[in-house]
């Protein structure tokens, strides 16, 4: 589902070029649940954002389902972007002018869905929000942003979800629940999920593990090499 | 469709969270100040016609010293308008054994198209329109042929072998204003009497005018069919060139409306490039996401525009309706000034309305929110990325091109926006410079001063960039609203000082030389102030350095109206108060006796005289020669006796002179004339004061008209700050809520604020004063042509204006940083 070969980014600072990613190379499977994990600035979420196509490389390539995004321009793969992929990130990023409602529906406006009201209120049933559907987001707590946020990742039934974080701002509890939707959900659409975390317990519940450091890939585990 | 729901939704959300206020409100004040005014020139155009049309007493008149075409007359009335015929000629009336030459109007019924005819039961009575002529056989009288015969009303008198019994006393006749002096008396009769007369001969002088009245279209259909077909001796006539001596006044306040609305137009331009700016900074987050989400560059513009068009339409929608109703407030200003039932306001104005709101909108919002559609989608995971910034030449361009616009719609000049517009880019640039100037040395200053502007100059010195352009802006609407509330008091002044409350409303003339002094004594005695008395010898100009007049100057000025009848000649040592010596030099003491001529300008030009020129003058019999030593301007709207030749003393002594002079009677007071004329019957008295009040109150009206202009300036000024004040809020706010959490306490918080803005408003302020300087300067001489002088006010209250205004608004604006929990803000960041 997702293939990165040799792929490296490199920035260019003050201080001269600093390579972010070196050489890294992965296959992820349709369904698979993958693990990113390393201490801050090993460049966990530059490799997101390469594989999601938010980014491009400096060398190397991505496949993300049959697209090549080295061949696609901006447009192109944002177009990628809108049929394969959801989002879930750190610091919820709703949009505080929308309810959550509208916020759910909003990647199914983009999308042109005819009846895009009556599929964010099931997900949002789904996510246990059916009461706050015209609550804005400043008026929810952290860990009911992050659920309406997973609502609207999950609202275009994304072949991919791609996860940053999604537990780091929340507290303990709170993002443990969290984490438990997002990973029923996940089995029941049959998603593959990309999930970046530094909390190992969470890492713990996918079925692979890829450990980065100092942007390179030090190991790259399955469940059952785990268990 | 779904796209255009979404952005209709965001829209109504960015609407209910006020973040778009800024930006409609800017909005609504440019198109309100364009409308407005667009409805007032429009309305005032329209209304001058119709008053230049009373006086004139048609829409357009044809001078012809013989019968014109019947065919013309056929033509005028084809094409849809009325035309009537009327005929002058100089003619001797006899009453007994008196005689005197009258000036003989024969009018035809219709006449005058425009306006009316005022009479009144007895000379120097109370007078009352008449839309009514004298029948057969009667004439109607100026007071003067009615002294000078010593007639009264019902007397008869006799033009050629036809008598007519006078029945009213004329004083008012529409067209009369053009040529108030050297006129005979004049008489009106009907034109079908005039064969009867037998004065009509060949050979006879006479003048005829064919007046045409009709709607504007046909009149200019008419005008455009005739002007090829007119021959040398024929005058045509139109509104324009029939004005009123009012004209430069309201020309000059057409022009200071134009430059305050645009003004207006530009500030609110700035404030809509502000708030369009901050708006587009609050939505990167969301095109960010929405880029995730697949959103397309072409997406996001789809949510975009329309937001904006909508905006901008219903802004423009709102502002052309507020700038409609502004407008009734100015038809009551100019109630008088305008017709008493004004035609239904043009459609344009509104359309113009509409294009500067929408041109505004694409000028200054568009490339910033064009900028929404570049936010790297990655900005979701690393918040610090931006969009690249718009490229200068885009932001800049745009926003020349829509200044540009507007800038040319009020001055319909090419030449003079481009102009305007170099030298608006050259101040600008050079003000940014000194900005910086300013405020490097207010760092300089730093050291000297308490803990709070310590706080609040050291954060400008911090942000300079954005300091500069919050300077800039702060200092250019400063600049705006101080040129034009400088120029709405200096016209204002200019005007009074041209037509006071004492201004001159009659004249006297043919007063001979031996009773000057008894005359003098006489309006002493009856307390009232007369201006100098004037000698006046009647003399023709015959050459120009030794040719022939005729020959000496251009074809066109061959008919000039200065060679063709006699002149008025004066001589007198002081310089009349409205004149101005615009090169050579005025009489001295020894100039006294020597041959030598002051000439009026607009004359000198006609002419094609120049300094040291050699003037022949003819007067009775007798030639003499006089050398150009100085070229006078004359301000021929003061109401004042003036003349084209001035002369030392003791050059055209010797020539037969009678004098004349002008005064200022109240309207109670006018049975003096009575007694006047009794007493000097040779004494002609011209009465102005019809004319003058309709004048002093058109100023009033324009006064007031230009004072209601200025508040939108000053709106959008407001708007400005505005607009600069919630651009730098977010930062502040952030900064704010830090230093209190380290401890900071809301006394120092406040107090640095207030000292940071009063430092940028004072600075602004200081920068404003120097652009005002400049600017007003510029203005003065070339556009408004109005006397510049220093403006220390400017050097004062500007800066001090800009301290308090900015420091309040910044310190209102900023009461959140101390007011909301320091907890809050930061975790809302």
């Amino acid at each position: 589902m997702i293939a990165a070969r040799n792929l490296s980014k490199r920035v260019t600072t003050a201080a001269g070029p600093l390579d972010i990613l070196t050489d890294i190379g992965l296959d992820i499977q349709a369904r698979e649940a993958v693990a990113i994990v390393g201490v801050s600035g090993s460049g966990k979420s530059t490799l997101l954002g390469l594989l999601a196509g938010l980014d491009l490389p400096s060398d190397g390539e991505v496949f993300l389902s049959s697209h090549r995004l080295n061949d696609l321009d901006e447009d192109g793969r944002a177009r990628v972007r809108g049929e394969l992929v959801g989002f879930v990130f750190q610091s919820f990023q709703l949009l505080p002018g929308l309810t959550a409602l509208e916020n759910v529906m909003l990647p199914l406006e983009l999308r042109g869905d005819q009846k895009p009201c009556e599929q964010a209120t099931e997900l949002l049933g789904r996510v246990g929000l059916a009461e706050r559907l015209q609550h804005y987001p400043k008026q929810l707590s952290g860990g009911e942003q992050q659920r309406v946020a997973i609502a609207r990742a999950f609202a275009t039934e994304p072949a991919i979800l791609f996860a940053d974080e999604p537990t780091g701002n929340l507290d303990k509890v709170t993002g443990e629940r969290v984490i438990d939707l997002l990973f029923s959900l996940n089995r029941d659409k049959g998603t593959t999920l990309v999930l970046v975390t530094h909390d190992e317990q969470v890492a713990g519940r996918c079925d692979r593990l890829i450990r980065l450091e100092s942007g390179r890939v030090v190991a790259d585990v399955k469940e059952a090499s785990r268990a | 469709m779904i796209r255009w729901r979404l952005a209709m939704r965001l829209l109504r959300r960015n609407w209910q969270s006020g973040e778009q206020r800024i930006l409609v409100a800017a909005l609504v004040i440019a198109v309100a100040a364009s409308t407005a005014i667009g409805f007032f020139t429009d309305r005032l155009g329209r209304g001058m016609a119709n008053q230049s049309a009373d006086f004139l007493g048609a829409d357009l008149a044809l001078v012809s010293p013989r019968p014109v075409d019947a065919a013309w007359l056929d033509k005028a009335r084809t094409t849809g308008l009325q035309a009537i015929e009327t005929l002058e000629f100089a003619s001797v009336v006899v009453s007994g054994d008196e005689l005197l030459l009258a000036s003989v109007k024969a009018v035809q019924d219709g006449f005058p198209l425009r306006g009316s005819l005022r009479t009144a039961p007895a000379p120097f009575a109370t007078d009352t329109a008449t839309s009514t002529l004298p029948l057969h056989g009667e004439a109607w009288v100026v007071p003067r042929l009615l002294t000078g015969l010593g007639l009264q009303l019902g007397d008869t008198v006799e033009v050629g072998a036809q008598p007519l019994t006078i029945t009213r006393v004329l004083t008012f006749e529409p067209g009369q204003a053009r040529n108030p002096f050297g006129i005979s008396p004049r008489l009106l009769m009907r034109m079908a009497d005039v064969p009867a007369t037998g004065v009509v001969q060949p050979g006879s002088r006479l003048s005829w005018q064919y007046l045409f009245a009709g709607r504007e279209v046909d009149v200019e259909k008419f005008r455009a069919w005739l002007q090829p077909r007119l021959g040398p001796s024929h005058e045509l006539i139109g509104v324009k060139e029939g004005r009123l001596a009012v004209g430069s006044a309201l020309e000059r306040a057409e022009r200071y409306l134009g430059l305050a609305v645009l003004a207006a137009i530009v500030l609110a331009g700035v404030a809509v490039a502000m708030a369009a700016r901050r708006y587009s900074e609050r939505h990167f987050d969301m095109s960010a996401m929405l880029r995730c989400m697949g959103a397309s560059q072409r997406d996001l513009l789809g949510l975009y525009l329309p937001q904006l068009l909508v905006v901008g339409l219903l802004a423009s929608a709102v502002g052309c309706f507020l700038g409609w109703l502004a407008q009734y407030g100015l038809l009551y200003l100019l109630s008088g000034l305008l017709p008493a039932t004004p035609s239904s306001p043009h459609a344009w104005p509104v359309l113009a309305g509409f294009a500067t709101g929408m041109v505004t909108l694409a000028g200054f919002a568009l490339p910033p929110v064009m900028r929404l559609k570049d936010v790297p989608p990655l900005r979701v995971l690393r918040r610090e990325l931006l969009p690249l910034p718009n490229r200068a030449w885009l932001v800049y361009g745009a926003a020349l091109c829509a200044i540009v616009a507007v800038m040319w719609r009020y001055t319909d000049s090419w030449p003079l926006t481009l102009s305007v517009l170099a030298g608006g880019i050259a101040l600008t640039v050079l003000l940014g410079l000194l900005a910086l100037l300013l405020l490097f040395l207010s760092r300089r200053l730093n050291t000297r001063v308490g803990v709070a502007w310590r706080f609040g100059l050291n954060n400008l010195w911090r942000r300079r960039r954005g300091s500069v352009s919050q300077i800039l802006a702060f200092g250019l609407t400063l600049m705006a609203m101080a040129v034009v509330a400088l120029v709405r008091t200096d016209l204002m002044t200019t005007w009074q000082r041209q037509l006071p409350a004492e201004a001159p409303n009659h004249f006297a003339i043919n007063i001979l030389p031996e009773r000057q002094q008894e005359f003098r004594a006489f309006m002493e005695t009856a307390g009232i102030a007369t201006a100098q008395l004037y000698p006046m010898v009647r003399g023709r100009l015959i050459q120009i350095n030794g040719t022939a007049v005729r020959e000496a100057v251009t074809k066109e000025a061959r008919s000039d109206n200065a060679l063709n009848r006699e002149l008025n000649l004066t001589w007198t040592t002081r310089l009349q108060q409205d004149n101005r010596i615009l090169s050579g030099h005025w009489w001295q003491p020894e100039d006294t006796g020597k041959a030598k001529v002051s000439v009026e300008s607009k004359l000198a030009e006609r002419l094609g005289i120049e300094l040291d020129d050699e003037l022949g003058f003819a007067v009775g019999g007798q030639r003499f020669s006089a050398t150009v030593a100085s070229i006078r301007s004359v301000q021929w709207d003061s109401f004042r006796p003036n003349f084209y030749m001035v002369f030392p003393p003791q050059v055209i002594d010797s020539f037969p002179a009678t004098y004349m002079t002008s005064f200022h009677l109240q309207k109670d007071d006018k049975s003096l004339l009575r007694e006047l004329v009794a007493r000097y019957p040779a004494v002609t008295v011209l009465e102005m004061d019809r004319v003058i009040e309709q004048v002093s109150r058109i100023f009033r009206q324009v006064t007031l008209a230009v004072e209601y202009v200025l508040m939108f300036t000053l709106l959008a000024g407001f708007a400005v700050l505005f607009a600069v004040l919630q651009a730098s809020q977010d930062e502040r706010l952030y900064e704010g809520a830090l230093l209190r959490a380290l401890g900071g306490s809301r006394r120092q918080l406040r107090a640095g604020h207030l000292a940071e803005f009063a430092a940028l408003g004072g600075l602004a302020g200081l920068l404003a004063a120097m652009g005002t300087e400049c600017l007003v300067w510029m203005l003065y001489s070339e556009v408004l042509h109005l006397e510049y002088s220093f403006q220390w006010r400017v050097w004062v209250f500007t800066p001090l204006a800009g301290a308090l205004l900015v420091g309040a608004a910044g310190y209102r604006g900023t009461r959140a940083v101390v007011e909301r929990s320091p907890m809050l803000l930061l975790r809302n960041q």
